[in-house]
């Protein structure tokens, strides 16, 4: 009885309509808290002592760079669980999540380079998480094009799911990659244990952001995720509903 | 004005919020034009897999 939830995960008609439920839930919030992160990281956060109004670039760099790495880490889970039980809903989880995450890490590096400029003195630096972070870019690429090198999405899946899977143990060597190497990247002042190193002015409206963006990627991976199970339901009757709906 | 100049960083944190504020709208874009695709696409395999009697024209 305690695992028929776990079973109707399992189901992509389950799946189809608790995603396309879900969708407003998290997008609504999201849009929410990003507005309002936005305004109040460029108009109501004080400037740093050191580095005056450069900083603000923290406010959606921190949050992307927690994007590609969570949008990873869910995308490796989800393949393990479709190879290890062989579930065509988690293969299409995963799958839902690579451009999603390319996008983002993508997004990381640029603004990375962009506030390294001014404050490191220069756009490109082989730092340990720089390289980590572009090489997580290079494990969202390799994924999406073994993905579109195969022409069944089973097979697909199944090749796809392994790199993700491998690729998994560079999201702990990302997130502690400047506590193990002297890095120029800064320490952690968000993703940590005990007391934020900010003030309440910066820190809320950086936690409203980081929520924002979980909640952004559950309204995009569920929209994706129906995309990705009409694909692979072929022709299954529940479909007809769906579709002519 | 002063606001816009970002104490003189503006051209580090404009581009900065413009790259990411292009990845959320484009991934917002890209993943409705894939779920009206593979809606598109599901319709077009019903209809050629088993056309039900009286249905003709439904594709559209």
């Amino acid at each position: 009885m305690a695992w028929t939830w776990f079973h109707r995960l399992g189901s992509p008609p389950y799946i189809y309509g608790l995603a396309a439920r879900l969708t407003p839930w998290f997008a609504w919030p999201a849009a929410g808290l990003i507005i309002y992160a936005l305004y109040a990281g460029l108009a109501v956060a004080p400037a740093d002592y050191q580095q005056g109004e450069g900083y603000r670039i923290i406010f959606l760099h921190a949050p992307s760079a927690w994007m590609s790495v969570m949008v990873y880490t869910t995308m490796a889970i989800s393949a393990a669980v479709g190879l290890i039980w062989r579930i065509k809903v988690a293969h299409a989880v995963a799958a839902s999540c690579a451009t999603l995450g390319a996008t983002f890490t993508f997004a990381t590096l640029v603004t990375g380079s962009l506030w390294g400029k001014p404050m490191w003195g220069t756009y490109w630096a082989w730092d340990p998480r720089v390289t980590f972070e572009l090489l997580l870019l290079f494990l969202y690429l390799a994924y999406m094009a073994l993905r579109s090198a195969f022409d069944d999405i089973q097979r697909a899946d199944r090749v796809s799911a392994v790199l993700a899977v491998v690729g998994v143990v560079n999201v702990p060597i990302i997130h502690y990659s400047v506590i193990w190497w002297n890095s120029l990247h800064q320490a952690p002042s968000v993703m940590k244990l005990g007391k934020p190193t900010m003030p309440p002015e910066m820190y809320i409206p950086m936690l409203a952001m980081f929520l924002g963006f979980t909640l952004l990627f559950g309204a995009l991976l569920f929209t994706r995720l129906r995309a990705e199970v009409l694909n692979r339901e072929r022709t299954a009757s529940w479909i007809r509903d769906v579709v002519n709906a | 004005m002063e606001f816009l100049s970002m104490g003189g960083y503006a051209q580090y944190v404009w581009p900065s919020y413009l790259i990411v504020l292009a990845a959320i709208v484009l991934n917002i874009v890209w993943a409705r034009r894939a779920l009206a695709r593979a809606k598109l696409d599901a319709r077009k395999r019903l209809a050629m897999s088993a056309p039900p009697a009286g249905a003709k024209g439904e594709l559209a």
